[in-house]
């Protein structure tokens, strides 16, 4: 389990996140999606926990193990690329790939990271069988592999969406912290890219938090649901509450009920 | 059928070492240039403006320019500073046989990649967190520090008179593996030695850009937040890369000591010896790896000779490099392919040739109206 205890973090004047506490993963691949309006501290709140940001306040809390037998672990101050091989990963609302490289490569270079074979100074032979495995796999689910040859930058944004979610599964992790999988992307695409998500998520019991703006993919999609609003939580709980909650609605939605 | 496509089938490859395979032809290249190499001091002999003592500088800045490159190329940073390392290696190698009596070449070498390494070590962890424009200046600030602690120190490093990289004793020049050589013996013997560690640093390099390690790098210079992102520590991985350049000039700095025989803080140290040496780098196609080492010969050559053949050496120098940039955008080896290709295109179709004209003639003439224009805004301020 992962937990965001007291967290605040400020930017000049503006709280960006105030006094957030909330815990993923509370059992093993939970879906949580974060909803709220621009400016709601959702991204800050991500970053926060995935080491991106420093909190001004609070901390960020590892739960591992079950039962009686769970460990707390602060990792508060530990670097970003140290929390990735803890098993917390992320993907980022505008996509960071390596433009570069091809397809291919990019999984290839997050999987030999997650092998802990990225160090190596030996040459790149056919030595790293387990590596190449991986990577025919992800390209394999999340239909990559056609344009497996191709240079990233020069792919349709449906696929760079799900090339960045492809490398975040290759990093094998325990959480995946998702900033807007399906931001710009066509609508028919939309759930092409959530559905390929959720089916790697649920193969590899992958706990996930994800933002997301698109309503009905979170009622469709969420285990539980929170609601950021100015920086703090404004609701937690079932994604039912999206249809009964009216203040929640009028908040987050603009919709005022009659009556 | 072309002799392309029969290539791209599948030529027959020819296993160095593991990993490091080459087709037939390349294989024929590289000897063709290694032996070019070997015979520059026979040639020497009957053609005296082909100079080993030119060639083996040139080649010295070459690794140095191969190290800057593994930065530029593949962490995509620029550092103004590697002069300190190269300046470093000939000033450790001078140290050492001033202050530590060695008279061994090798001794000396390694003094200086020890001496350029501590100071890759040093300026590295300080400059390892930045990008862009302040790893260039920051670089570049070291690099005028170290010249000016060797400027400001008259008696311990001499200032700007240098310091000799002769043996204290009464030996002119370093031992070579312990034999006491010669003018030309010498000569003839280090520019040998260098060839090897040319050879020696390009397989290490090409190596090393093509390991897992290598890709690390490439990450981090094409997104360095998604590189922190997939586990790497992009902080510590590009102090590791620093050091390996810093080493890769100590070395070459070290070489040059060793033929120069002096280390000058203006020829060795100063910190536009930097900006040559991503010049180099530049020139000779900084996407190859090779090209480092073909543009620290070549513009070696065109600093040091072409002053004795042509009072306007320095304008010529400019003009050529002009030249290349605007036509070689890829540096001298990067556009290999590309120039073979169109000859070969040329040699089937002769047409084509009076096309090459019309281009080179319509590029010359906007320029010229360009200038003209120019000109006038000038004289007249309208157009």
């Amino acid at each position: 389990m992962l937990e965001a205890r007291n967290l605040i973090k400020e930017f000049g004047e503006l709280r960006a996140t105030d006094d957030v506490s909330l815990r993923f993963g509370v059992e093993e691949g939970e879906m949580v999606f974060i909803v709220g309006p621009n400016g709601a501290g959702k991204t800050t709140l991500i970053n926060l926990l995935t080491g991106l940001l420093e909190p001004d306040e609070g901390s960020v809390v590892m739960h591992e193990g079950t039962g009686d037998g769970t460990v707390e672990r602060d990792i508060t101050d530990m670097r970003p690329d140290k929390r990735v091989k803890e098993g917390l990963v992320r993907s980022f609302q505008i996509v960071h790939l390596f433009e570069e490289m091809t397809v291919r490569e990019n999984v290839r270079t997050a999987s030999l990271s997650n092998h802990g074979r990225i160090s190596e100074m030996r040459s790149l032979d056919d030595e790293h069988e387990t590596v190449e495995r991986d990577v025919d796999e992800l390209l394999e689910q999340f239909r990559l592999k056609d344009v497996a040859d191709e240079v990233a930058e020069t792919l349709p944004h449906g696929d760079r969406k799900l090339l960045d979610v492809a490398i975040s599964f290759a990093l094998d992790p325990d959480y995946l912290l998702l900033d807007e999988p399906t931001s710009g992307v066509g609508s028919e695409e939309k759930e092409y890219v959530i559905e390929t998500v959720v089916e790697a998520s649920k193969e590899q019991n992958v706990s996930t938090v994800t933002i997301e703006h698109d309503m009905d993919i979170v009622r469709d999609y969420a285990d539980r649901m929170v609601a950021l609003v100015e920086g703090r939580v404004f609701r937690e709980g079932s994604p039912t509450l999206l249809d009964t909650d009216a203040e929640l609605r009028r908040t987050l939605l603009g919709v005022t009920e009659d009556e | 059928m072309s002799t392309e496509d029969a290539d791209a089938d599948g030529p027959r490859r020819f296993r160095l070492m593991k990993g490091l395979e080459l087709t037939s032809r390349q294989l024929f290249y590289v000897f063709v240039g290694v032996l070019a190499l070997f015979l520059v001091p026979e040639i020497q002999g009957f053609q005296s403006s082909l100079r080993v003592r030119t060639v083996y500088l040139g080649l010295c800045w070459g690794i140095a320019a191969v190290g800057v490159n593994l930065l530029l190329r593949h962490a995509e940073l620029v550092s103004f500073g590697h002069a300190a390392f190269f300046g470093g290696g000939v000033y450790g190698a001078a140290l050492a046989a001033r202050y530590g009596g060695i008279e061994e070449a090798v001794l000396l070498v390694a003094a200086g990649v020890l001496v350029a390494t501590t100071l890759g070590v040093l300026i590295g962890w300080l400059v390892a967190g930045y990008l862009d424009i302040y790893f260039a200046l920051i670089t570049l600030a070291f690099n005028q520090l170290l010249f000016a602690v060797v400027m400001g120190s008259p008696e311990l490093l001499g200032s700007d008179d240098g310091l000799s990289v002769r043996p204290t004793s009464e030996l002119s020049r370093p031992t070579v593996f312990g034999l006491e050589l010669g003018p030309a013996q010498y000569e003839v013997l280090t520019y040998y030695v260098l060839i090897a560690v040319v050879v020696v640093t390009l397989v290490v390099t090409w190596r090393l850009v093509n390991s897992p390690f290598g890709r690390a790098l490439d990450a981090i210079g094409q997104d360095r937040t998604r590189a922190r992102f997939i586990g790497i520590p992009v902080k510590r991985y590009v102090w590791g890369t620093f050091v390996i350049s810093a080493v890769y000039g100590g070395l070459a700095g070290g070489l040059y000591g060793l033929t120069a025989l002096r280390a000058r803080p203006e020829g060795t140290l100063f910190a536009l010896r930097s900006g040559e040496l991503l010049f180099m780098a530049i020139l000779g196609g900084f996407q190859t790896l090779l090209g480092p080492i073909v543009g620290g010969v070549a513009l070696t050559y065109m600093l040091t000779e072409l002053r004795f053949a042509t009072e306007y050496w320095e304008f010529a120098t400019g003009f050529a490099l002009l030249l290349i940039v605007f036509l070689l955008p890829n540096g001298v080896i990067g556009s290999l392919p590309a120039i073979v290709d169109g000859l070969r295109a040329r040699a089937r179709n002769p047409a084509k040739v009076s096309g090459d004209v019309r281009f080179l003639g319509g590029l010359l003439g906007s320029k010229l109206r360009d200038a003209a224009e120019t000109t006038k805004i000038l004289l007249f301020g309208v157009k």
